[in-house]
């Protein structure tokens, strides 16, 4: 099979698979239902997220009432501690950490699918110190190094992404060179090299729509990652800057009036354990529905 | 410049207030929910009980002077509470902020332009060394020839002098009203000369001095430990015979730490402190009302800020009134220069700020200065309650038309950005001044000349200084009233530092561990103040 059928091939699959449900023999490719309430999950987050931007809860840096007030008529999630408020300041959190996480894992991949997929082609030194820079990363644990990001860029947005980047880049590299590494033995990869395909050519044409799958795959984990990152950060005070919320600030303001106003901690913990359980729960979905066998067990 | 003066005992900050849909706060100054304190303290200790037992209490924050334990050049509130501990004052100041004897046993006032201080018998430091007449004027002189901030409180000293083994006489240039109150802060400690000249302790290293406590161990931004200065000359005191001083700089650890019974007693920053630990068993919360008070830095050396009418137009866009109540959960109060709750003190309504007409008048001064979609930084520290404050603030000049972009980063951080660099390269900080006890003192602030620390965002006004002169020169009384109320108004319209509303400061202790002493009011940020009297329960 050269690489052309098996891309075609693949995507035929896909294509077919919506309608059939099974293709040459294999399990299932349409999405199972728990990774489709995983989806429905967090595309609700991501309208929630949108209705922030046209301020539908209200607006969330507005003083409307008293301060830690229950919930109620005009603060359905209750008001915070300057007045304020929870439901439109929740769902800008949502926004807030979904985009910047979503950013994040972007860089990441973008930054992962290349060294991940050059290191693996070419091996070598190359490999040797992509790796070894990979591992330096990974011995740091993910919040100690969040915090030196932001120590050194200073508390902000910027110093989340970057958190968000270093903390999901090496798990991502090394699965994304795995990938690589084996899709580069293949006879098609072989062949272009031999017909005198220049690297771009085989790495962008050749190996790069191979791994496409471990790098969406890995993706959804990286977000799940990235969120939990940017509440860690922001609950450290590293994170966004106020007034603007996001669910990590919120979870830190309202863990310290757990006892006296519960309200300001269970509307974003709550969202925040569904993004994170929605986003999980559909990478498996993915991981199922397109991962190569040989790639799925390094996940 | 609370960094600086005023200090970061930020740790202690503010009030008790409404929370749990609307709970009632308690107003500032008033004593722990069953407390039967004396006026003037929201609790007395109980003396009934034994001496003697370990007392641990819990801060947000070390003394972080560059200058290191030098008491002489510390300029923070944090640090002044710490040495408080170990050394003392000639004088000090009670609950009503008049001044009290301290190693001064009394004083006269024989002109207007003269002090005489009759020393106390029997005060040694916790080396065992009598202190003499000749620590007293030792320490003064070093003092006024130091490079110290507190030098521009001293006002004009011309002379200290000896005049006998148990006297000192102090000459002032000119009739300096505040000067007792600056004598009662810890950088006009007395300090051991002896040793110091003998070049056999650098109290920049070492604390030796004649206070209740000396020091047995201290682990930077970890723990102070003291024990019991055995020399002391206040039988009897301290009650406990060791004080562990615990750096906690997260609120949460040290609530956690009242509740668990590991701090017998922690400052606390959270506004709603009260009705967070309401149902904490044997954890009791009380305020102090404090003259110290939080204020607006716009820095007049950045073009944006250079037209007076535009930092007068922020000005008049501030609600003081929404800030205390809101930011502060009503536990605050608004303030003009003087501050609000001492005797003298202007009063905010009246000044063109409050009067002006608020944000609609402040766009229009806007427009006249030719300024359209005004937008700045403001620089804060994450130190509760001072975001809650910068957010108000936010609110307050977005009605004017203003957009404020609030940049938050950590104490040194913001330290380091404000003071570090001459001009100043930020647009607008948010911080606090100690109030102390005298109306007159902090105003001196406002002069750049004297206080040196602002000389990198402020221009000096030389009718603002004469005025400020005028209101230290001018004796207690309605004239030295209509002097304050003049530099109150001077200072609105001037709008560089601009005083927004004052900063109580919480407490919450182990009712089954410890019977403190606390003063309802403080000035200096030193919630410690009267720690010696403390009895431990327990331990």
């Amino acid at each position: 099979m050269n690489r052309t059928t098996r891309v075609k091939g693949t995507a035929r699959a896909k294509r077919t698979a919506s309608v059939k449900g099974t293709a040459g023999g294999r399990r299932a490719r349409r999405l199972d239902p728990l990774s489709l309430t995983g989806l429905g999950c967090l595309l609700l987050l991501v309208l929630v997220a949108l209705g922030s931007l046209v301020h539908a809860g209200g607006d969330p840096d507005a003083i409307v009432g008293p301060r830690l007030q229950p919930p109620g008529p005009g603060w359905w999630l209750g008001t915070d501690n300057l007045g304020r408020s929870m439901l439109p300041r929740v769902m800008e959190g949502v926004g807030t950490t979904l985009l910047l996480s979503s950013a994040a894992v972007l860089v990441t991949a973008a930054l992962s699918a290349g060294f991940g997929i050059l290191a693996g082609y070419r091996g070598g030194y190359l490999n040797e110190l992509v790796m070894r820079v990979v591992e330096l990363l990974y011995s740091f644990p993910a919040i100690v190094l969040a915090i030196l990001v932001a120590a050194v860029a200073g508390p902000g947005q910027l110093a989340a992404v970057a958190s968000i980047v270093l903390v999901t880049i090496p798990l991502m590299i090394r699965l994304v060179r795995a990938a690589a590494v084996a899709v580069a033995e293949r006879d098609y990869v072989t062949a272009a090299a031999i017909s005198g395909a220049g690297l771009p050519r085989i790495l962008g044409r050749h190996i790069l729509p191979n791994v496409a799958g471990t790098i969406a795959v890995q993706g959804t984990y990286a977000l799940s990652v990235g969120i939990s990152v940017e509440g860690g950060l922001s609950f450290l005070g590293f994170g966004v800057q106020p007034p603007q919320a996001s669910l990590g600030v919120l979870i830190r303001q309202g863990g310290t009036y757990m006892m006296a106003a519960p309200w300001l901690i269970i509307g974003p913990g709550v969202v925040l354990v569904l993004a994170i359980l929605s986003i999980n729960v559909l990478g498996d979905g993915l991981r199922d529905r397109f991962e190569p066998r040989e790639t799925r067990a390094l996940i | 410049m609370r960094y600086r003066l005023a200090g970061s005992v930020a740790a202690l900050a503010l009030a008790t207030s409404a929370c749990g849909g609307g709970t009632a706060a308690a107003p500032p100054g008033t004593a722990a929910t069953g407390s039967t304190a004396a006026p003037g303290f929201l609790a007395v200790a109980d003396d009934k009980l034994p001496a003697g037992g370990a007392l641990n209490v819990a801060v947000h924050i070390d003394s972080g002077a560059a200058t290191g334990l030098d008491p002489q050049l510390a300029d923070v509130a944090t640090s002044w509470q710490l040495m408080s501990l170990v050394y003392e004052t000639l004088v000090t100041v009670g609950p009503d902020f008049t001044p009290q004897p301290r190693l001064a046993e009394s004083w006269e006032n024989p002109t207007p332009t003269t002090y005489v201080f009759h020393l106390r018998k029997g005060v040694a430091f916790s080396n065992g060394r009598e202190m003499t007449a000749d620590d007293v004027v030792g320490s003064l002189k070093r003092l006024l020839a130091a490079k110290s901030v507190w030098r521009g409180q001293l006002g004009p000293v011309e002379k200290v002098a000896k005049v006998d083994a148990a006297t000192v006489k102090v000459t002032l240039a000119k009739p300096y009203t505040p000067f007792l109150a600056a004598l009662a802060n810890v950088p006009a400690a007395i300090l051991p000369m002896k040793e110091i000249e003998a070049k056999t302790l650098d109290p920049a290293k070492e604390m030796l001095g004649t206070g209740p406590f000396k020091v047995q161990a201290h682990r930077q931004d970890v723990s102070w430990n003291f024990a019991r200065n055995e020399h002391y000359w206040d039988k009897g005191k301290p009650a406990a015979d060791s004080l562990t001083v615990t750096i906690a700089p997260e609120e949460a650890a040290r609530v956690a730490a009242v509740q668990n019974g590991s701090s017998a007693l922690a400052a606390l920053g959270n506004v709603d402190s009260a009705a967070m630990l309401a149902g904490a068993a044997n954890v009791k919360v009380a305020t102090q009302a404090t003259t110290d008070f939080y204020y607006l830095m716009l820095n007049s050396k950045n073009p944006k800020f250079a037209d007076p009418r535009v930092r007068q137009a922020l000005n008049m866009a501030l609600d003081r009134k929404q800030m205390a109540e809101v930011a502060l959960g009503g536990q605050g109060k608004p303030t003009g220069v003087t501050p609000a709750g001492l005797p003298g003190a202007c009063d905010p309504a009246t000044l063109p700020s409050a009067t002006g007409g608020g944000a609609a008048k402040a766009k229009e001064l806007l427009a006249q200065a030719g300024v359209a979609n005004l937008s700045f930084t403001l620089s804060i520290y994450s130190t509760e309650p001072a975001p809650a404050v910068a957010q108000v603030i936010q609110q307050n000049l977005q009605q004017a038309g203003v957009a404020v972009k609030i940049e938050q980063m950590d104490e040194a951080s913001w330290s380091g950005k404000v003071y570090g660099k001459v001009p100043a390269t930020f647009d607008a900080a948010l911080s606090w001044f100690a109030g102390y006890a005298d109306p007159g003192m902090v105003t001196t602030w406002w002069n750049p000349d004297v206080a040196g620390f602002n000389v990198g965002f402020m221009q000096a006004d030389k009718d603002l200084n004469k005025l400020i002169a005028a209101a230290t020169e001018t004796p207690s009384g309605a004239e030295r009233d209509k002097a304050l109320a003049a530099v109150c108004a001077k200072v609105d319209t001037d709008a560089q530092m601009i005083p927004l509303v004052t900063r109580p400061a919480t407490v919450a202790y182990r009712a089954d561990a410890v019977s403190p002493s606390l003063y309802a009011t403080e000035g200096y940020g030193n919630l410690l103040r009267l720690v010696a009297d403390a009895r431990v329960k327990k331990g």
